[in-house]
């Protein structure tokens, strides 16, 4: 679970490594640092924090050593984590084919994002390279996607090749 | 140890090399000598109850292209002429019916023998049969040359990763596919990087177990039934091979920093070879003939090895492991 923090610090030397070491201590990897030191609320200055932790359990660990060394969480958002995936087919088929098949695996499947390319038809091959990379928030849309496009593949008679 | 072994092509005639070289290891450690009272080729065999010479009998083999003097038409009556502690079925494998290693292996276990292979046709045909097989007469059957020649990974999986929920493992299980497919990365056609393999000595004349994955497909059983404990057999495989990769798609994967490479990959719930896209530095983005196997384990994480799929030494010296780890079992139980 990625979460973004926003946290009020006092103004003494020592408070931005005070309050990213409890990260370390709840054993999660801290993935980037703000330090406002222009945002200042009651003698307080503005930290904002990137983190990944396993679990909410972690989390309100974390939350509880902030209270307890009197930092104050002003907010508290959870980031979505993306998973990326390459489907590679291969065969006799146009770009029509795949702009269908992608419209039609849109409308089962939440996908942040979508890449294809593909190659044109050459002098020595009628086959066709399309090349899918596609950003998706959960694993079990890849799985999905994967499912989806094994099977269409396998009703044409399209080789189909996808990332690890 | 009194040795009989069946099949004396290029691993038949290693092991036996590797049994001269390592006689006085076995002496050392188990106060004994291995000797080969049995062998047999396609055609001839030679049996002596008191041992022959290792070396002699690759000479022999080498100079006249047959192992013993004797012809013989039915392999178990030879294996019955003399009295033997482990059979080492080396005979060329057979994916469609398990061949004449499967009648060998049945012969031995069911006569109370001890088993080594690295016949993957008998192992992805029979698999559980065998195993129950062995049970029921007490026998020890190892097998760690059929996947991945000297890449170790069933004894390490089921010995050194004991305890370890191993929750798939993916991997290249067929070199000849791999140098073919590196081959195309630097923008060979599949035909003449397929060509080369063959004139190189790596691919067959008749490549097709190799090209169409059942080769891998054979290894990916191998594992899922001694590793996963599954009850699977060669048709329960999903199979994409690699005739249909054209340098198209090789060179639109490496436009994004990727190669296509043959995996097979095996878990609770996959049983599959097919060409997979690989980021470039990747474990399994490996080149040539080498094999690599990608074990996904709980606690210890991915765990990675890889090795020389194939030859004749390399593959020796995986059935020189499994004689030792029998040895020992002896040794213990003695």
């Amino acid at each position: 679970m990625i979460v973004n923090a926003e946290l009020y610090v006092k103004d003494l030397p020592g408070q931005l490594v005070g309050s990213l070491e409890p990260i370390s201590l709840v054993d999660g990897n801290i993935m980037g640092v703000v330090h406002n030191r222009e945002q200042i609320v009651n003698h307080r200055i503005c930290i904002n924090v990137t983190f990944e932790v396993d679990d909410s359990a972690q989390l309100e660990k974390l939350k509880e050593i902030w209270k307890s060394k009197d930092m104050i969480i002003s907010r508290m958002g959870s980031v979505y984590q993306t998973y990326t995936m390459e489907y590679m087919l291969i065969g006799e088929f146009d770009a029509n084919y795949l702009e269908g098949l992608i419209n039609e695996a849109s409308e089962m499947i939440t996908m942040d994002s979508m890449d294809m390319r593909y190659s044109s038809k050459t002098t020595t091959s009628s086959k066709r390279t399309g090349m899918i990379a596609v950003k998706t928030r959960s694993e079990e849309d890849l799985d999905r996607m994967d499912r989806f496009l094994s099977e269409k593949c396998k009703q044409s008679n399209i080789t189909y090749v996808r990332g690890v | 140890m009194r040795v009989f072994i069946c099949g004396f092509g290029t691993v038949g005639q290693g092991f036996a090399e590797v049994v001269a070289r390592r006689q006085k290891y076995f002496l050392d450690k188990f106060g004994q000598n291995v000797t080969i009272v049995g062998v047999m080729d396609s055609k001839s065999y030679a049996v002596d109850p008191n041992g022959m010479d290792p070396l002699d009998l690759v000479s022999r083999k080498q100079s006249t292209r047959r192992v013993g003097d004797e012809s013989y038409t039915v392999s178990t009556e030879v294996l019955d002429k003399v009295d033997y502690d482990v059979l080492v079925e080396v005979s060329p494998t057979d994916v469609k019916t398990g061949g004449v290693g499967l009648i060998n292996i049945r012969h031995a276990l069911s006569n109370g023998k001890d088993v080594i292979t690295v016949n993957k046709g008998p192992l992805a045909l029979k698999f559980r049969e065998l195993i129950d097989l062995a049970k029921a007469n007490r026998c020890k059957f190892r097998f760690e040359g059929s996947v991945g020649g000297a890449m170790p990974i069933i004894n390490l999986c089921r010995e050194s990763l004991a305890g370890e929920d191993i929750k798939s493992i993916r991997g290249i299980f067929n070199g000849t596919c791999n140098f073919i497919l590196s081959k195309m990365d630097k923008g060979q056609p599949f035909e003449q990087a397929l060509k080369e393999a063959q004139q190189m000595g790596y691919a067959e004349t008749d490549p097709t177990n190799d090209i169409e994955g059942y080769d891998s497909a054979c290894k990916v059983v191998i594992l899922a039934n001694s590793i996963f404990g599954r009850d699977v057999t060669f048709d329960d495989v999903q199979i994409t091979g690699i005739t249909s990769i054209t340098e198209e798609a090789i060179a639109l994967a490496a436009s994004r920093n990727m190669v296509i490479r043959l995996i097979g990959e095996v878990s609770e719930t996959k049983l599959e070879v097919s060409p997979r896209l690989i980021p470039k530095g990747h474990p399994l983005s490996i080149s040539g003939t080498l094999n690599t196997a990608q074990i996904l384990t709980d606690l210890a994480g991915p765990v990675t090895v890889s090795g020389r799929g194939a030859g004749r030494l390399e593959t020796a010296s995986a059935v020189l492991s499994d004689l030792i780890a029998i040895m020992d079992e002896r040794k213990r139980e003695a």
